[in-house]
């Protein structure tokens, strides 16, 4: 089964000339083929910079200061715009988060699709347009030949993300990329969209990076979950094991924090927040980056990072795991 | 695959097309009564030109060129003539205004369509290159050039354009717009008069072409750091294509509003420029309308300047519709 499609080694991103000041810490993860591996984390844990890499879309602003990823056994050389141009879309697609500003408001949004099926493969036009129509049809569109022919302030922000996958898939991934790919849309059109991208999985096999904060929504799609926190993965487990034995205090802390009115009850109808905030990404604190907001910090913790402890599929880095199942 | 065409606009057109009527006829009555408050009149410059201050030929020539009439009924007069397109006879030029301004129109427009062709298409490659290389040296000589030619007054560019590569230099001719004693035909007159219009074309374009590099810059940089960039790069399209079509259109929209509302500034600069140049264009009849006090002529050539302003920017307006399909005319 274990079957990894994409491997990331120890990626550490730094902002560009400053070594010291790190956004990603070391993060190592790999993809399986045909599963969907959810990242999860608060903004600026660096798991959308961690998507961005992996397309060798790194802002101008940051830049790799050591690691690896690769593609099926391949390194891919990400800092070459070049050579990452035949990887885009082609083998890794990417789903952005905000569908209204992610299409250029200028072409008819068939046309938009047509571009990504003209620059990887070469196919007569009429044949490349009926398989955008037959693209707009999968991602379940209404009238695909008139819909092709609208320009995107035309469509709903539902619509607009189903091109945008469409996009994504036209050159036959084995990856997808979906960076928050709901976050921006009506709570009845994110389950809509995230049942599609389901149904396309099993149709198509190709495995799904699902980076989100909404674990609600990890909880019914992903296989397996990687928590990340300031730039370090925390922990990273079965999605089931890890809901129902989360071993990292940060990942506990993120579940109970979720509103749930089954529990409400036996916390008191209070929803329990983590106290404090992130450290900043230039502070070099040496130790556990979690442990100024851990009830279970020692000087252990302070002093020395925990290397990842792994129990079978399930991995922690942590001193002190959480020992105790969640109600 | 077949697009689905839009309709013409039709209605937004007749509605231009009246409104443009009425501002002609407002810009005719406000410049009537402009021209009617300067001093001095073509029959009193006619008169000095002779020679003589003889009252009773002053009066004389008043009465026959409608002069002596009341301010109200000339004015009538004057639009009546507008309306059925019959502009009048010029006495300082002796010639039909109509005549005079069509001979010299071709040349005007040709000196005015080469700048505004030259200062958008450099405007457009030269604000492209800066943006695509931000910050880094290609950007950092367009924008300093553009700075130096923005602040330089166009006269002097002229002038020194005239030193250098006409006299200096020998490329160019320093004057007119052909040379006439060739008696050139067909192709080889064509070259000609495109070997006499580089220069006053590059003169008057200089400072709009750094208005326009700037301005495209700026454009492309606010477009470039738009999410749906960032959607195209993720497509695996190259960053040519990247900039000329998906940033490049997005990021000329502006450009097209400005050129619009510079059309009339060209039609005034050609005034400067055919001067310095001495380009045979409606520019220098203007100017000689004016010290000639031939307010009929003069008045002419502004009515018509006004409806070319209000025929190109109808034209920009319809053209910033195809290149932006969001924009509904109504």
């Amino acid at each position: 089964m274990a079957n990894p499609i994409l491997q990331v080694e120890n990626l550490q991103i730094c902002v560009r000339k400053k070594p010291g000041v790190l956004i990603l810490r070391g993060v190592s993860f790999h993809v399986n083929a045909g599963e969907t591996l959810a990242i999860v984390g608060e903004s600026g844990c660096g798991k959308s910079m961690t998507s961005l890499a992996i397309m060798g879309l790194l802002p101008d602003a940051v830049e790799k200061l050591s690691g690896t990823i690769r593609f099926k056994g391949r390194e891919l050389p990400i800092t070459d715009n070049r050579a990452m141009r035949k990887v885009r879309a082609a083998e890794i697609g990417m789903v952005f988060q905000e569908p209204m500003a992610a299409l250029d408001p200028l072409y008819p949004v068939g046309k938009q699709v047509l571009e990504v099926i003209e620059e990887h493969e070469k196919l007569p036009r009429e044949m490349a347009w009926a398989r955008v129509i037959d693209l707009l049809t999968k991602v379940d569109l209404p009238n695909p030949e008139t819909l092709a022919w609208s320009y995107p302030h035309k469509l709903s922000g539902g619509q607009l993300q189903r091109v945008v996958i469409a996009m994504a898939l036209a050159c036959n991934p084995d990856v997808l990329i979906a960076d928050e790919p709901t976050t921006a849309l009506d709570v009845t059109v994110q389950a809509q969209i995230m049942r599609l991208l389901k149904r396309l999985q099993r149709d198509t096999g190709v495995a799904i990076v699902l980076i989100t904060h909404n674990l609600g929504l990890v909880a019914h799609t992903a296989d397996r979950v990687m928590v990340m926190y300031a730039g370090n993965k925390a922990e990273e487990a079965p999605t089931r094991d890890l809901f129902l034995n989360p071993r990292h205090p940060y990942t506990r802390g993120l579940l109970d924090a979720t509103p749930n009115p089954e529990r409400a009850s036996a916390q008191g109808g209070v929803l329990r927040e983590i106290p404090g905030t992130v450290p900043s990404i230039a502070d070099p604190m040496p130790g556990c980056r979690f442990a100024p907001r851990c009830a279970n910090a020692s000087e252990l913790c302070r002093a020395r990072f925990p290397e990842p402890t792994f129990e079978g599929a399930h991995g922690y880095a942590c001193h002190h795991p959480v020992t105790d199942a969640r109600v | 695959m077949k697009p689905i065409r839009r309709r013409f606009p039709w209605a937004f057109l007749a509605k231009r097309v009246a409104y443009g009527a009425l501002a002609m006829l407002v810009i005719a009555i406000i410049n009537f009564f402009l021209l009617k408050l300067a001093p001095g009149d073509a029959a009193e410059a006619l008169a000095g030109q002779a020679g003589t201050a003889d009252p009773a030929y002053i009066a004389q020539l008043r009465a026959q060129f409608g002069l002596d009439q009341p301010l109200l009924s000339q004015l009538w007069a004057f639009l009546v003539r507008l309306a059925t397109l019959d502009l009048g006879y010029s006495y300082v030029f002796n010639e039909r205004v109509s005549v005079l301004i069509f001979s010299r129109m071709p040349a005007t427009l040709m000196l005015m369509g080469a700048a505004i062709v030259i200062a958008v298409i450099g405007g457009i490659v030269f604000g492209v290159t800066a943006a695509r290389y931000a910050n880094r040296w290609p950007d950092r000589v367009i924008s300093f050039v553009a700075l130096l030619l923005y602040g330089t007054p166009p006269y002097w560019i002229g002038l020194m354009m005239i030193l250098i590569f006409a006299v200096t230099l020998g490329w160019t001719p320093t004057s007119g717009m052909e040379n006439v004693l060739a008696f050139n035909t067909g192709w080889d007159r064509v070259v000609d008069i495109a070997h006499h219009l580089i220069l006053p074309a590059l003169a008057q374009s200089i400072f709009y072409l750094a208005i326009y590099i700037r301005l495209v810059r700026a454009g492309m940089l606010e477009v470039l750091s738009l999410d749906f960039i960032r959607v195209a790069r993720a497509k695996g399209i190259s960053e040519r294509r990247l900039s000329y079509r998906h940033a490049l259109r997005n990021a000329v929209l502006p450009l097209v509003t400005v050129v619009g509302t510079n059309v009339g500034n060209f039609l005034g600069g050609a005034v400067l420029t055919e001067t310095v140049f001495s380009w045979p264009g409606v520019g220098r009849l203007m100017f000689d309308a004016m010290f000639q006090r031939d307010l009929n002529l003069l008045l002419s050539i502004l009515v018509l300047s006004s409806f070319f302003v209000i025929v190109a920017n109808l034209v920009v307006d319809l053209l910033y519709a195809i290149i932006n399909p969001t924009v509904e005319l109504k």
